[in-house]
């Protein structure tokens, strides 16, 4: 039944599936990058910031990590524009994965800057350095090692996640099924040639976060 | 004017009074062992000395510096006070030469080329130059505390304060450390050491001073101290100590 | 043709809750039946059922959920079963949700140190004593919080099973959305919702985590 059909279909939309997959890239890349910076900064305030940001930036995490992703993302491409802000497809779809990944970055960093041992902190102090001096030469570095797993992991999630930006019609590579689907007819092969991409992304991804955690962490 | 003055310094931990009107007073040039049961307050009493344990009431002065008054520029305070941990608490993602030029050149603002310089001639001094490259987890515990020491010694510091510092080492390492210390004493550098080592407090210290319940119970010259003890506090102390 | 929201809205997007809670519980008991074999597969000490738990995980874990449900719900109608929204997505979710439980929980039976299996050993219990006595009420005891934390997430994700038309509380937004044109706040709803379900349950998983560490 499928033998013949999956050859000819990878084959003729093979334009499609790849414009598809250079979108989930370039959205997972920007997301990630933006998301970890975002995520970062939040983590910081979260440490070290004042009672009153400190509890905006909860709320903000908390609202966002107990709500689905595709929710945020409906309410920010069809809820905005009746309250005055129309964004594109592309835009909207940036605007949700990086709101949501920001919220979850934070918490693993978090955790990650509170993992330091106060002994640590301690032995900044009594050097004489200042509290962002100390940040940045003892804390950032270590705190990011310890939770590198988690954060490449999420980031993994991440790259997964952007599958759902299909439901508002961006054209990354699960909507380029919808597409093929719609030329071929062939759902499950289309789905399960895709699922086998997302699969290849997935492995190439862990296997990059692996190979950055030997350059940045490990040494000679 | 003494160096180091304390004056009942009253400090505690919720309900817990940690130090009860503690009055000690430390010259340039001294070299003062402190010892104690623990819960005595005797790494407290040292950590208030350079700011990192507030004090309820009483006065700490360090160099003409009142410690606790807010107004105080403890970063400049800091880099006169040098304090080496139980723990060492090296930075391990840096290397040993990174973690000694941290403090001279973010602190203190020396070129890097300098502080180089100055690292190298800390580790001479405590005997590990070879090491300046390597990480703090390919030490052993006695030469990640000596790296601590001269991470210390890299600011050149007035007073150097030590807090069980060789406690946490296994007891063929202790000795590697101590060597260092008599060798910062003779070198005239003021040292405040909280101790276990009996036998180095007695060689090595001016004075010593016993700890117990909070206060300063009893102080006074090594020798005569080892030897003479005034209070049953301080006999019950050493026979249990020095057995 | 478009009405005004009202009322009775919020009232169906409280009744579509009850499906999301269904589908939640579906998933959570076929993730269960999988995610128990994973586990024990996981965490055996032959390797090949090790190495098939890895595979099953690794394969589930690589590829996005939505497109697990329409490989369900385009491969069961080939198949020849034209089956249910609901059928298709629970399956998807089942398979989904073992893997991640599978992994929790194997990391749960890991964690308990190879000295507890000699002390059941040394007081003469067998194999299955061992588990049922020993291994076990350890293993759920670690498996308790993250397992709390992983059904949060199920929660949110069974938003996806819409797509696939099962009306669940995110159809539901949609289907008033497009009734009433007001997207901004059925969604807003639709949020709250899901964050009414969501939080208690995190805040729980936080203090079941708080607790396991004070009893250490």
């Amino acid at each position: 039944m499928s033998y013949n059909f999956q050859f000819r279909d990878v084959f003729a939309q093979k334009a499609a599936i790849f414009d598809g997959l250079v979108v989930t890239l370039e959205l997972s890349a920007i997301t990630i990058g933006l998301g970890f910076i975002l995520g970062t900064l939040a983590a910081a305030v979260l440490v070290y910031g004042r009672p009153w940001a400190r509890s905006s930036v909860r709320i903000y995490v908390e609202v966002i990590r107990n709500t689905p992703l595709i929710v945020q993302l409906f309410l920010i491409f069809f809820g905005l524009p009746s309250i005055g802000i129309r964004l594109d497809v592309m835009t909207a779809s940036v605007l949700a994965l990086t709101i949501n990944l920001t919220a979850y970055t934070a918490e693993i960093v978090r955790a990650g800057f509170e993992s330091v041992p106060k002994s640590q902190i301690e032995a900044g102090v009594s050097l004489g350095l200042t509290g962002p001096q100390i940040f940045r030469h003892v804390v950032l570095l270590p705190a990011l090692r310890n939770v590198y797993p988690s954060l490449s992991s999420q980031f993994v999630l991440l790259m997964l996640a952007t599958s759902i930006v299909s439901q508002i019609s961006a054209a990354d590579l699960f909507h380029a099924g919808s597409i093929i689907q719609s030329r071929t007819f062939r759902d499950f092969e289309v789905y399960t040639v895709i699922s086998v991409l997302y699969l290849c992304l997935t492995l190439l991804m862990r296997g990059g976060f692996s190979l950055l955690y030997h350059l940045l962490f490990r040494r000679p | 004017m003494p160096f180091v003055e304390l004056k009942s310094v009253v400090k505690r931990y919720g309900n817990n009074t940690v130090l009860r009107d503690v009055d000690l007073a430390v010259e340039k040039g001294e070299i003062v062992a402190i010892i104690g049961r623990s819960g005595s307050g005797k790494s407290t009493m040292l950590r208030c000395i350079n700011g990192l344990e507030p004090v309820q009431s009483g006065q700490v002065i360090v160099d003409g510096v009142a410690v606790h008054d807010p107004k105080a520029d403890l970063r400049a305070l800091r880099a006169r006070v040098g304090i080496v941990f139980q723990s060492f608490n090296l930075f391990p993602h840096l290397t040993v030469e990174r973690n000694i030029t941290l403090g001279p050149t973010i602190v203190k603002g020396i070129p890097a080329s300098e502080a180089a310089v100055l690292a190298r001639e800390a580790l001479r001094k405590v005997g590990l130059e070879e090491k300046i490259h390597a990480y703090a987890d390919e030490l052993s515990g006695g030469q990640q505390q000596r790296v601590a020491i001269a991470r210390s010694l890299a600011m050149s510091p007035n007073i150097m304060l030590f807090d069980e510092i060789t406690s946490a080492l296994d007891p063929e390492l202790v000795g590697e450390v101590l060597l260092v210390l008599e060798a910062m004493a003779r070198d005239g550098m003021t040292m405040l050491l909280v101790t276990h080592e009996m036998n180095f407090a007695r060689r090595v210290a001016d004075r010593v001073v016993f700890m117990n319940q909070g206060k300063v119970w009893e102080q006074g010259p090594a020798k005569e101290f080892f030897a003479n003890p005034q209070t049953e506090e301080l006999r019950a102390f050493l026979s249990a100590v020095l057995h | 043709m478009i009405r005004e929201l009202a009322w009775l809205d919020l009232y169906y997007l409280v009744l579509a809750l009850r499906w999301t809670v269904v589908l939640t519980l579906l998933a959570l008991a076929g993730g269960s039946v999988v995610g128990v074999l994973v586990a024990a597969g996981g965490a055996a000490q032959h390797v090949v059922p090790r190495l098939l738990a890895k595979t099953y995980v690794g394969l589930v874990q690589g590829i996005p959920l939505l497109a697990w449900l329409f490989i369900f719900y385009f491969g069961l109608s080939i198949i020849g079963y034209d089956l249910p929204p609901l059928v298709a997505a629970t399956v998807g979710f089942s398979v989904y949700a073992g893997a991640f439980l599978g992994e929790i929980w194997r990391g749960a039976l890991v964690a308990i140190p190879r000295t507890q299996w000699e002390a059941g050993t040394a007081i003469g219990l067998t194999y299955i004593e061992q588990l049922r006595h020993v291994i076990i009420p350890q293993a759920v005891r670690i498996a308790i919080p993250p397992t709390v934390g992983f059904l949060v997430q199920l929660i949110k994700n069974t938003s996806l099973a819409a797509v696939i038309g099962f009306v669940e509380l995110t159809r539901e937004g949609q289907m008033t959305t497009a009734a009433t044109f007001q997207p901004f706040a059925v969604y807003l709803l639709v949020a709250a919702l899901y964050f009414s379900l969501c939080y208690p349950l995190t805040r729980y998983s936080r203090i079941l985590e708080g607790r396991r560490r004070a009893v250490r």
